[in-house]
């Protein structure tokens, strides 16, 4: 889906953070449940594109992590990962307490220290 | 600019490295306004309505209007890329209705409702209706505030949709087949859509309308005033 619009949420969500160390990112890791329906390949072309517009970000690398769909079974009390979207514990319970599966987020930033 | 003529990540970066490992919301700006939409209704019952495009949200948004006209005051913001039609139509029969257009967005974010929400005269307004933009995948991802999620699905659309959206399935309440006066004519089972939705969402209820013949309206109606009351319940305890 919209990915342009996430690769620029990226940005502008570190330049807000970072103010001052955002000029020294080298590298950006994103993590992306399965259910965010992002596809890594398309963040890359869209970062690209975005590169195209300022330049300045042609330095960082980003890189896109998907993370399964784990949920939670209250009958055997463990987590189970969700496979073909099948939200059925191996037990046979129903489970749509989702663990893990739904993030879209900014999970590690790499710096240059600052050279003096 | 030069250009880079070997990957990123085959390059050694130039002097130490630091690293932050974080967990920065994406999606957090989304969020942060529509809880400021809810904070902003709390005597409203919002509903967001997705489907696919045509599965006939419009037509059911203008049935119910017709039906719950002396029940309840109901409103609607409707969401699509291009146009006012939807909104019109709505207007022609007397629905108190907005058109958000998203200018080609493929989803409604919580930023254009809470913006509406300026333009739309809500007083006395008991179940607000947000008809989103037509399309299972993207809509599932933004929050708008809403108290429930709806999604509808034609039995035109084919049985075997809730595993192919399952975001959408899986964040909705209910799944609301429509078209129903047109089961008889095409192949698609009721308990197999159920079954597949229910593999995503164990909860999620599942409803059979025509907004043409009326068959499952009354079920419907019935369903939003319970949902009506229930959350002026909850606001008369808080």
């Amino acid at each position: 889906m919209h990915e342009i619009s996430i690769v620029r949420n990226v940005f502008e969500t570190l330049q807000e953070t970072y103010p001052d160390k955002f000029e020294r990112i080298t590298k950006v890791q994103i993590e992306a449940g399965l259910l965010s329906n992002i596809q890594p390949i398309l963040i890359q072309n869209a970062f690209e594109a975005l590169i195209v517009e300022e330049p300045a970000l042609a330095e960082i690398e980003l890189e896109v992590i998907l993370l399964p769909i784990i949920a939670h079974c209250d009958a055997c009390d463990r987590d189970f990962e969700v496979k073909r979207h099948k939200f059925v514990c191996g037990c046979g319970t129903p489970s749509k307490n989702i663990v893990q599966g739904e993030e879209l987020q900014i999970s590690r930033i790499e710096f240059l220290e600052n050279q003096l | 600019m030069s250009t880079p003529s070997i990957p990123k990540s085959n390059r050694m970066p130039v002097g130490a490295v630091q690293c932050d490992n974080t967990t920065l919301n994406l999606l957090k700006a989304n969020d942060f306004v529509a809880k400021a939409i809810r904070d902003r209704l709390p005597e409203v019952l919002v509903i967001n309505v997705c489907s696919s495009p045509g599965s006939g949200k419009t037509t059911l948004m203008q049935e119910t209007a017709r039906r719950l006209s002396d029940k309840l005051n109901m409103a609607v913001l409707v969401g699509d890329p291009e146009t006012d039609r939807d909104a019109v139509r709505m207007k022609e029969v007397g629905i108190n209705a907005l058109q958000i257009v998203t200018g080609g967005m493929c989803h409604i974010e919580a930023q254009m409702i809470l913006q509406a929400l300026d333009h739309i005269d809500l007083t006395g307004v008991d179940l607000l209706f947000i008809e989103n933009v037509g399309n299972l995948v993207c809509p599932a991802a933004f929050d708008l505030g809403e108290d429930i999620r709806v999604t509808v699905l034609a039995a035109t659309e084919g049985d075997d949709k809730p595993k192919k959206y399952p975001r959408m399935f899986l964040t909705s309440e209910l799944m609301v087949v429509s078209k129903a006066d047109l089961l008889p004519y095409v192949p698609f089972l009721v308990e197999a859509v159920t079954q597949d939705a229910r593999e995503v969402n164990p909860t999620i209820e599942v409803m059979t309308i025509s907004s043409l013949k009326g068959e499952g309206m009354d079920e419907w109606c019935d369903w939003l005033l319970a949902k009506v009351a229930e959350k002026k319940a909850k606001l008369a305890t808080a």
